[in-house]
């Protein structure tokens, strides 16, 4: 164990330099106060659709894995994750929900997360679920993602 | 000759006892599915039916897990709705030949009553195969509406597989349950 340290740091570096500027790669994730219970609450709640390693099902459950931290990086994007019928509509308290969502940001798409990432508070998630997508969450996800992709992280 | 013989039934036989030989032929056809020995015929053992018959029990042998995994009553189906795999020629982790696990499940929670701990239970459909309604289930522990179809378990979760015809479901732990104070 001890000869694995410097090569784990070494690591950490080449990641930290690989990069681009103005995104993250957290070793924690901000804004989870308990971490187990987030990762029980994702895969109650959310993993049946969404799959454990985040990448969905075509057509009903779109892919997190690698793009949802990018809606961060537009605006109107924080609060179509607020919305988002899976997030609004879910049975979970507001506490619950939110470091869920800070949890599933870093989960899968810590490499895209901005550097200046505000966590979401129980208050926020509150006042977005309490106006949930419907049928235009999917046109409004591709227009997000477009606009991401054409600006690059903040 | 044939002509003879037919001259010699007509001159003994009136229309109308033609007519009522017909009938009794055609009202005893009529009753005989009503018959027990049709009935008894008909719960025969399918002979296409892989597990038809008895099933055989399936314990686990460990003290940790159990009970008899064709049962509906085994602690890991608290929460299913459909047949068990285990009585398909799959077993509580596997589905049977011939059918494709879905990767898109329903997923709850159940007490194991060796350590009266909560586990994560994934309900996975098999699907592609033959459903013969074989030891079907219905628990329905933490089961939401149908308004809420990510939480209601009567939804065919045969999505993401080759085929959307459901066969039967398994019953995998993906971990042990946090206690949550209520």
């Amino acid at each position: 164990m001890g000869r694995s340290a410097p090569a784990g740091a070494v690591a950490l570096l080449i990641a930290q330099l690989a990069h681009p500027a103005g995104v993250g790669g957290a070793a924690e994730p901000a804004g989870v106060t308990n971490a187990p219970l987030a990762w029980q609450n994702w895969t109650l709640n959310c993993q049946g659709c969404h799959r454990p390693d985040g990448t969905g099902s075509e057509g009903t459950s779109p892919s997190l894995a690698g793009t949802v931290s990018k809606f961060l990086w537009v605006p109107g994007g924080r609060e179509y994750i607020g919305r988002v019928p899976g997030v609004a509509t879910s049975s979970l308290s507001n506490a619950d929900l939110a470091e869920l969502v800070n949890w599933m940001l870093w989960r899968f798409d810590k490499e895209h997360l901005p550097s200046g990432f505000r966590p979401f508070t129980a208050a926020e998630i509150g006042r977005l679920r309490t106006q949930p997508l419907r049928l235009e969450a999917s046109q409004m996800r591709a227009e997000l993602l477009k606009k991401a992709d054409e600006s690059g992280p903040p | 000759m044939a002509e003879k013989v037919l001259r010699g039934i007509a001159s003994r036989t009136s229309r109308r006892s033609v007519f009522t030989i017909l009938g009794g032929f055609l009202a005893g056809a009529a009753a005989l599915p009503l018959l027990p020995v049709a009935r008894g015929a008909e719960s025969e053992p399918n002979p296409q039916d892989p597990n038809s018959g008895q099933v055989p029990p399936q314990e686990s042998g460990n003290p940790q897990d159990p009970g008899d995994r064709t049962r509906c009553d085994y602690w890991r189906y608290c929460a299913i709705d459909g047949s068990l795999c285990s009585c398909y020629g799959g077993s509580v982790n596997t589905c049977p030949p011939g059918t494709e696990m879905s990767p898109i499940t329903w997923i709850g929670t159940c007490r194991n009553p060796a350590d009266q701990r909560s586990y994560i239970i994934s309900y996975n459909d098999c699907c592609g195969g033959v459903a013969w309604g074989r030891c079907a289930c219905q628990n329905n522990q933490g089961d939401r509406p149908v308004v809420r179809p990510q939480t209601n378990n009567e939804v065919t979760w045969c999505f993401g597989t080759k085929s959307q015809s459901y066969t039967c479901t398994v019953a995998l732990i993906l971990g042990v349950a946090i206690d949550q104070k209520k």
